[in-house]
């Protein structure tokens, strides 16, 4: 029984209490009733197309993550060298870059947290921008990620 | 003759029993966790409520079971039904844990356990297992699921189409839009105002595969953002819940080899 009254009512009163202050501290957009904008006759519309952010996107997307798969696995085949290390670094920066920027349309929609949509985007390009600089850092001194690797394994 | 013909059937009605006569059954009586919530009383939480049927005296369908539910125990009960075989979608409900048409599923005659019906996850719920699916008819009309064309037919009457590009149309144009697909999909739980969700999507991919249809240009550019297509991250819940054993998540993949290099 009391795993059932838990369950069913998520959206009670009861439960607000038991939120972490982080998140009762964001103030989120409320959403129109039944999330109809419009009346219930018109069609839905929408967001505007944008050229970043729609097929080519995601064509970008699939092909750096098909582009990384030979470049992670040519290390252990033909020895590792710069232009491949920093390529390979490259790509899957990107590639975590954009899968973090999914995760924040996801789960931060600017829909719903406005302004705290674009902190998170701000904070997602700027860690990836300070791992840029480390993995120049990386490339430039420490004789590439494959040579690290090495290292580390061995250590 | 004829007479003793007569003769010999009542021998046999009365000697033996018939194949069609009822033995005497024991009663399996199923559990049914039903979840119930009434707008006129917003003060009292949702709650399950467990109603027993005989499965000797019902059919076997998920369907037959509530409609005899609200029939001799609870007429309050609120759920919608129309066809009870699968083609109209009206009774897409949460079943077991699966959204499905409560007159496709049948009902598990295990009676050690209870089936628990909800009505579809992440929807605003009107009453009982009916859900709001206003949003859900305005995203299908957003993709203007109708023929547009700027040339007239060639022959002045009809729209001809070849075998082949009529069969391109098979396993898209059966969708009853009973919203089982979408409500199962957790990226439509989460952004479901503004991705379009797996059953509109196929049916948006339905439109832009016509042979006869010319308005792909733009059909094509109101899925250019980062909402309305690409918000799929491929879960592939919608064809595991399909009760028209269609492939939802197969259309959306199309879409998108579509757009890739467009």
């Amino acid at each position: 029984m009391l795993s059932l009254s838990t369950r069913v009512g998520l959206n009670t009163s009861r439960t607000a209490l038991f939120r972490p202050a982080l998140i009762r501290g964001i103030k989120t957009i409320p959403q129109p009733p039944g999330y109809i904008v419009g009346t219930v006759n018109d069609a839905y519309i929408p967001p505007k197309p944008h050229k970043l952010e729609g097929s080519l996107h995601w064509t970008s997307e699939r092909i750096v993550s098909i582009g990384l798969v030979p470049l992670v696995l040519a290390p252990f085949i033909t020895g590792t060298s710069t232009v491949i290390d920093s390529s390979m670094s490259a790509l899957l920066l990107y590639h975590c870059y954009a899968g973090f920027q999914a995760c924040i349309i996801d789960y931060i929609p600017a829909r719903v947290y406005g302004a705290y949509h674009s902190y998170a985007m701000y904070l997602l390009t700027f860690g990836t921008g300070v791992a840029a600089y480390g993995v120049y850092e990386i490339e430039s001194k420490e004789g590439g990620f494959a040579g690290l690797l090495s290292k580390v394994w061995k250590a | 003759m004829f007479r003793s013909l007569l003769r010999q059937q009542t021998t046999v009605q009365t000697g033996f029993r018939g194949m069609a006569t009822a033995a005497a059954q024991t009663q399996r009586i199923k559990k049914f966790q039903v979840y119930r919530w009434n707008p006129d009383t917003p003060e009292i939480e949702p709650k399950m409520k467990t109603y027993e049927v005989d499965l000797n005296h019902c059919g076997p369908m998920v369907l037959d079971a509530i409609l005899k539910i609200k029939n001799e125990q609870d007429p309050t009960l609120t759920f919608r039904r129309s066809c009870r075989e699968g083609i109209c979608g009206s009774c897409a409900m949460n079943i077991g844990g699966t959204n499905t048409l409560a007159c496709l599923c049948r009902i598990d005659t295990d009676t050690s356990k209870d089936l628990k019906i909800y009505p579809l996850p992440h929807m605003f719920v009107v009453r009982d297992l009916v859900p709001d699916l206003t949003h859900f008819y305005k995203q299908y009309k957003s993709i203007q699921p109708y023929l547009q064309r700027d040339t007239l037919p060639a022959d002045g009457r009809e729209n001809l189409q070849s075998i082949e590009d009529r069969a391109k149309l098979d396993g898209l144009y059966e969708c009853i839009l009973c919203a089982c697909c979408s409500t199962s999909c957790p990226s439509y739980w989460w952004n479901q105002q503004q991705y379009l969700g797996p059953a509109v999507l196929m049916q948006a991919y339905r439109w832009l595969i016509d042979s006869r249809d010319e308005a792909s240009k733009i059909r094509k550019e109101m899925l250019q953002n980062s909402m309305s297509l690409y918000r799929c991250h491929t879960i592939m819940n919608c064809a595991r819940t399909c009760p028209k054993g269609l492939n939802p998540g197969k259309a959306i993949a199309e879409i998108k080899k579509q757009l890739a290099f467009d």
